[in-house]
């Protein structure tokens, strides 16, 4: 064995400390070290051409660069032995600059700590593998689980930039909350009007071809990994055929059973086959197959009487189950609202009139169960309207968290009433006040500057109470030491906190996608990779990942596109990392501790009960080689041989 | 005869540890010399047999160097190695060796000071615990 090792004087920082010939004669007689050769600036252009031309002519077979962190430059300095025909892994660096030179101000000292880091990688390097970067096909087609805006916006990018996707939603209509909104903030958007145009290229837009829409349809298993994923999804049948119908709803108003409509959180009725709403996209009605009197053994078939296209209804449609070959999945499945039941103060689902902001939303909306026309169960134009904020949130016994929007739409809220009911009363309670960014102020300053309405601040949500004096409903405050406080409210809305969709345990168990402290999931970091999960090829977007308002969730949406457009290129193939860990076979003895501590599920266990190791999901930890209490798993480059050789070299 | 200096192994992660060395060398901050650092991607790679083979071979104290709870770049390998070192702890005990001569802690990529700080406590501890050659001295035994 022939190893080399190159000094970088880094100008005189390293050689002005550690004096080359003091440096020699401690490593004098270390096995394997051929010579040690002196350069200014190794990093440099000339000094890396040098460095290739001197390995081109001394033909070592192992390199050692005593220069500064391999954080900094190993990547540049394994290029060089690569141009010059050497495997790069055979290279080891040695931190003489940051962990020596720097900092060791005693000349004696820093030689010797400096030759005993240079015994320690020559040893180690004498041990290096040769490796090779791996490669594997992978799919650029893509799975997007939820047509909420972030998964709209997500598909429609993909599919801009020429990208297969398959758009899994489990209703049967896309477009999530906000397309339920009559108006959004901050600046009083129509809610349709800015979406229906999203959904109108998905459907029908340039690239709509490139979009599979999936309504009714949930995932129900998924193999594999990133770049080769095997999803199978099942579709519930919507006994209505997509390409057949025209949305003209004939089949509608003759359905003889009706439900309460959970599309406008059951305040009216629908029919078994039904749209959820008007707008509502696809325009197809679906057939709700739990009411139907066909399922009850009936021989109705008013609807498809009234069709006026033949073969569209379709009874006799069933499950179907879907695979779909992809390379990535983007997980945008939303959130819900913190039940206000459990704040049973607040008098939800006691008295009549007290709403959550997602039924406010439906009674305001123009395609919602009154048309938009705000009145009171009893029928009367409401003279006062409490909003209470901060509804289970920002508080330990509820949610620690703020979810960040439910005060620009409260202030919405009262932009839309005072614009439909002019002179309403309309109070605030609230714990804080959020409203950062550059147009958020607005709707507050519309509501500070309204003299009908009022703003009261509490402590803890427990002092508050909506009660009924005389048949008339008033909210209370009542704070220690403080004048109770009541306020008129012919109506009450809530506004809970964005929670965790329920789907984000079994969708998150099912992809192995992590959970954070509040149950959302997790991302890869919050930060620096906010719409990558810690599952690589499986991304996330929108409200899954916490609260969030539209500008963000469509943000996320095209964010997670973007990851997925440059993870897999069209026509590249995917390099796996050969820093990662091996099995050997022989050894294993199918313990399975290996699998239990691999943070990224990289490890399956054969039938056989041995361990495989995927190469593409590790990321070179090592954590399972320091467990394997057989000695089977090899860390590449990092091996129990390596490191052992430069502990003891090192101690020499 | 010369005075006493403890050698010490530190096994350091790459993405905290190590990055928090590289900080307190380019803050150029001076520290004992004592520690020599093997670098290791994830702290979860350290093998207990990696300490056990650094004491056998000459090291006075081992020192192992990881992300901050929640940190980790491996997600959890920080959890590993912290379990790991709870028993290494006490099997060392077992040992007779006195288990002040290994320390786990928590540097992250910007703590460059709080490396120095490690590094010269670990290193004034492990002089206090003399050489490894008084293992079974009547100071070592007390330790244990």
């Amino acid at each position: 064995m022939k190893t080399a090792v190159y000094f970088c004087k880094c100008g005189s920082i390293n050689s002005d400390g550690i004096p080359l010939e003091a440096l020699r004669s401690q490593l004098l007689g270390t096995p394997d070290l051929a010579y040690i050769k002196q350069v200014d600036y190794l990093c440099a252009e000339d000094g890396k051409q040098w460095l290739e031309q001197d390995l081109l002519e001394e033909k070592p077979d192992r390199v050692v660069v005593a220069a500064c962190s391999p954080r900094e430059y190993e990547g540049a300095f394994r290029q060089v032995l690569e141009h010059a025909g050497m495997n790069s892994y055979f290279l080891q660096m040695v931190n003489i600059r940051e962990q020596v030179a720097w900092v060791t101000p005693d000349s004696a000292q820093a030689t010797a700590k400096a030759a005993h880091l240079i015994k320690g990688a020559v040893a180690r390097a004498a041990l290096h593998r040769p490796l090779q970067a791996g490669e594997i096909e992978a799919s650029p087609n893509v799975l997007v689980i939820g047509g909420g805006p972030a998964g709209l916006k997500a598909a429609l990018t993909l599919a801009e930039a020429g990208r297969r996707v398959v758009l899994v939603e489990k209703q049967p209509v896309l477009g999530g909350m906000p397309v339920k909104f009559e108006e959004l903030f901050p600046t009083m958007e129509c809610g349709p009007c800015m979406l229906e145009p999203v959904l109108g290229d998905i459907f029908h837009g340039k690239y709509a071809e490139n979009i599979e829409v999936l309504t009714l349809s949930h995932l129900v298993g998924v193999t594999g990994y990133l770049g080769n994923f095997n999803a199978t999804i099942e579709q519930a049948p919507r006994f209505v055929d997509e390409t057949n119908c025209i949305g003209c709803g004939m089949c509608i108003p003759v359905c003889p059973v009706t439900t309460a409509n959970e599309f406008n959180c059951g305040l009216d009725q629908r029919t078994a086959m039904a749209l959820p709403f008007a707008g509502a996209m696809p325009n197809v009605p679906f057939l709700d197959n739990s009411l139907c009197v066909r399922s009850k053994g009936e021989a109705c078939q008013l609807c498809l009487e009234a069709c006026p296209v033949e073969g569209t209804v379709q009874f006799d449609q069933s499950v179907q189950r879907i695979e779909r070959k992809v390379g990535a999945v983007v997980v945008a499945i939303g959130a819900t609202l913190y039940d206000c039941s459990n704040l049973p103060a607040l008098g939800y689902k006691q008295f009549d009139d007290v709403y959550t902001s997602m039924e406010f939303e439906r009674l305001l909306a123009s395609n919602g169960p009154s048309g938009g026309t705000v009145t009171t169960r009893a029928g009367d134009v409401p003279r006062s309207v409490a909003i209470v904020h901060c509804v289970g949130s920002l508080d330990r016994n509820h949610i620690p968290y703020c979810s960040g929007v439910c005060c620009q739409y409260a202030f919405k809220f009262n932009h839309l009433l005072t614009s439909k009911l002019p002179g309403l009363k309309i109070h605030h309670f609230y714990k804080e006040l959020v409203m950062p960014g550059k147009e958020e102020f607005a709707l507050y300053e519309h509501c500070a500057n309204n003299p009908d309405s009022g703003f009261t601040r509490f402590a803890e949500i427990a002092e508050l109470s909506v009660v009924a004096e005389g048949g008339a409903k008033r909210v209370a405050l009542k704070q220690a030491g403080r004048e109770p406080i009541s306020v008129a409210a012919d109506m009450v809305v809530l506004c809970p906190a964005v929670i965790p969709a329920e789907d984000s345990i079994g969708l998150g168990q099912m992809l192995e996608v992590t959970r954070d402290k509040q149950g959302f999931l997790e991302e890869l970091n919050g930060r620096l990779h906010s719409t990558q999960s810690k599952i690589k090829g499986v991304y996330l977007a929108g409200t899954c990942q916490g609260p969030m308002d539209l500008q963000k969730a469509l943000t996320m949406g095209t964010a997670a596109a973007g990851y997925v457009l440059s993870e897999l290129v069209q026509g590249r193939k995917l390099e796996i990392d050969p820093i990662s860990a091996s099995v050997d076979a022989d050894k294993c003895s199918g313990c399975k501790i290996c699998g239990a501590v691999c943070p990224y599920k990289a490890i399956a266990h054969q039938a056989d009960g041995n361990a495989e190791v995927n190469a593409l999901l590790c990321h070179g930890c090592g954590t399972c080689v320091a467990a394997c209490p057989s000695g089977a798993i090899t860390g590449n480059h990092f091996t129990n041989d390596q490191i052992l050789a430069e502990i003891e070299a090192m101690l020499r | 005869m010369t005075p006493f200096e403890p050698k010490i192994v530190g096994f350091l992660c790459n993405w905290c540890s190590y990055a928090g060395a590289d900080k307190a060398g380019m803050s150029q901050t001076p520290y004992p010399p004592n520690v020599r650092i093997v670098r290791v991607m994830c702290s979860g790679r350290v093998d207990p047999q990696f300490v056990l083979h650094a004491l056998e071979n000459g090291a006075d104290g081992v020192l192992v160097l990881a992300c901050h709870p929640g940190d980790c770049h491996y997600k959890e390998g920080n959890y590993r190695a912290s379990q790991r070192h709870r028993m290494m702890a006490r099997y060392l005990t077992q040992l007779g060796i006195a288990p002040e001569r290994c320390r786990f802690d928590y540097v992250s990529a910007s703590e460059g000071e709080r490396f120095v700080q490690v590094v010269t406590e670990f290193t004034e501890a492990v002089r206090k615990c003399g050489p490894m050659t008084a293992v079974g001295s009547a100071e070592e035994t007390q330790a244990v």
